[in-house]
């Protein structure tokens, strides 16, 4: 009895999550006069897999795509290559200003993104970067929460190891690359994950920083596509799910991962 | 002699090998934070359309007097008050079911999480065609059963787009809640057992005091994006209707590249992040306090 209504709950909160997106699919699929018809339609007659063919011959949404790969990818590589060298420093050496230069870091956690935006906007514009993959990429290279995530990470790894690396004669960067970076793979999945999915969806500063559909990342080019064709819902629709589809793919096949990696940005 | 230097080199020489390890970083974060948070803040205190005249504090005085920026202010802070309290309440409701020994838990806990991948632009798109008088799957249903239909983003528009933003991150806040029950450790509700307290008893006295690091973690998080929404203004509802769902960085949006008033949109960002933080400040004080041991 008290198991039946707790699936009850389950499955109505499910369906309430799921059912939109999968009524987005569905309305991928139809044509035009389905998506306008007095009577709602759920699953169409005849699935228009032309939808997405003639959504690449209304916008270049082929450009979308490669674009929103480029930033995003980019900007991964980046977290994924400075944040765990960072995040090392920060937890083995001992140097002058450390502790001040951490605390600088862990300011900016408390520092949103319209805050930069206006001032990145004009330094992008001085630097001629409005509309070109630099002024998309630069100012995400890093952050705040992978260093800090992969300091976390790295600590308790014994000192004797680095020590001992030393004794050998191994240089810092092969110390780093040898010893300490193998070590943090779990994390490093996790960070690259998270900053993936966050960059391929990310939306306010690709709408600031473009001004042509060809440079624009798919969440933008998508959106502003819509508001030229406001009806065509079944072309925009089309769109949505080219947009979701990798990240549902990366997460379907890692979401022990991303539980794991939300479960830890709740740790103090 | 050498004995003595010895160490000092070395530790100058690791002191070295951190600096050089952290060049790019302090590098990226002076030109990609702390420089254009100076900016803003010299901006905030310029006019003109090139914003490079001096004017003081005026952009503050204006923007604090403003009835729009008062409006927009006020719009976020009830939107996030409303997305605070629906992360507490569904969040915790639903990782205390999920956390029940039922099969199929990893599968539930996957479906509730996905619209936590989608992309804002998905969440708005995709919401605004749902909801839509004429064209929403939602209305349209509603006719072919003979219910009335619904105009939400009319009668209720911060309260639609409030559920929507729940509607994609409530996977998220369950998560967090579910991992903070299992740090509970099973002793004490058994303990509570004992001594004869019932299920709502052991929620209000023992569950519900104990998630208390996870619940402000939870806010905190809610407030700091609840303020900062922005896409469901831009693509669900451009505002409104009037201006019923200006929020904030909507509306320095709008001033700063429709206007192009740089200078006024600056001052509004700076008074919103001295709101943020200052919010932050206070509930991490509170945590402090708060703080429980095992």
């Amino acid at each position: 009895m008290r198991k039946a209504l707790l699936y009850t709950l389950l499955v109505v909160a499910s369906l309430v999550t799921v059912l939109p997106l999968l009524y987005m699919v569905s309305l991928s699929l139809q044509t035009e006069a389905e998506t306008l018809s007095a009577e709602a339609v759920l699953v169409p007659d005849s699935p228009q897999w032309g939808n997405y063919a003639e959504l690449f011959a209304r916008a270049p949404f082929g450009n979308f795509i490669v674009n929103s790969l480029v930033v995003a990818g980019v900007i991964t590589l980046a977290h994924l290559v400075f944040d765990p060298l960072v995040g090392y420093v920060f937890a083995k050496f001992r140097f002058p200003l450390r502790n001040t230069l951490f605390v600088a870091l862990l300011a900016t956690l408390m520092v949103p993104f319209f805050v930069r935006m206006i001032p990145l906007y004009v330094l992008m514009a001085n630097l001629g970067w409005l509309n070109t993959y630099q002024g998309l990429i630069t100012p995400f290279l890093m952050d705040a929460f992978g260093i800090f995530l992969m300091r976390q990470f790295i600590q308790p790894i014994p000192d004797d190891l680095i020590s001992a690396a030393r004794i050998d004669g191994a240089s810092e960067l092969r110390i780093y690359r040898r010893v300490i970076l193998p070590q943090t793979r779990p994390a490093l999945a996790v960070l690259g994950l998270f900053t993936f999915v966050f960059q391929w969806n990310e939306f306010l500063w690709p709408l600031v920083a473009t001004s042509t559909p060809e440079m624009r990342t798919i969440p933008v080019g998508l959106t502003l596509f819509n508001q030229e064709y406001f009806t065509l819902w079944h072309l925009t629709a089309a769109g949505s799910v080219i947009l979701f589809v990798p990240t549902a793919v990366l997460f379907v096949l890692t979401q022990r991962y991303f539980v794991r990696g939300i479960a830890l940005t709740g740790l103090k | 002699m050498t004995a003595r230097r010895r160490p000092r080199t070395l530790a100058s020489r690791y002191a070295r090998t951190a600096y050089l390890f952290l060049t790019p970083a302090i590098l990226f974060f002076a030109a990609f934070f702390y420089l254009p948070i100076g900016n803003v803040v010299a901006t905030s205190l310029r006019t003109g359309p090139q914003a490079d005249q001096w004017s003081g504090l005026a952009n503050f005085g204006q923007a604090l007097a403003d009835p729009a920026v008062r409006h927009s202010f006020l719009v976020t802070v009830g939107f996030s008050v409303l997305v605070v309290a629906g992360s507490i309440v569904l969040g915790l409701a639903l990782a205390m079911v999920i956390d029940q020994p039922l099969r199929g838990r990893v599968a539930f806990r996957v479906l509730l999480l996905v619209p936590y991948l989608t992309s804002v632009a998905i969440v708005g798109l995709l919401w605004r065609n749902i909801l839509d008088p004429e064209l929403g799957v939602l209305n349209r249903v509603l006719a072919a059963t003979g219910l009335p239909q619904q105009q939400w983003l009319n009668t209720a528009p911060l309260l639609t787009i409030a559920a929507v933003t729940l509607w994609q991150s409530v996977g998220y806040t369950m998560v967090l809640f579910l991992a903070g029950l299992q740090g509970i450790p099973e002793t004490y509700h058994e303990a509570a057992k004992i001594d004869g307290a019932d299920g709502w008893r052991r929620f209000w006295r023992i569950t519900l005091p104990l998630l208390a690091p996870t619940t402000l973690f939870v806010s905190v998080m809610a407030v700091i994006s609840g303020l900062q929404a922005f896409g469901q203004a831009y693509i669900i509802t451009n505002g409104g209707p009037g201006d019923a769902t200006d929020l904030s960085v909507f509306h320095i949006f709008n001033v700063a590249f429709r206007t192009r008033d740089f200078g006024y949109s600056s001052a509004q960002s700076v008074l919103l992040l001295m709101v943020i933080v200052a919010f932050t400040l206070i509930q991490l004080r509170a945590g402090r306090r708060a703080e429980v041991v095992y």
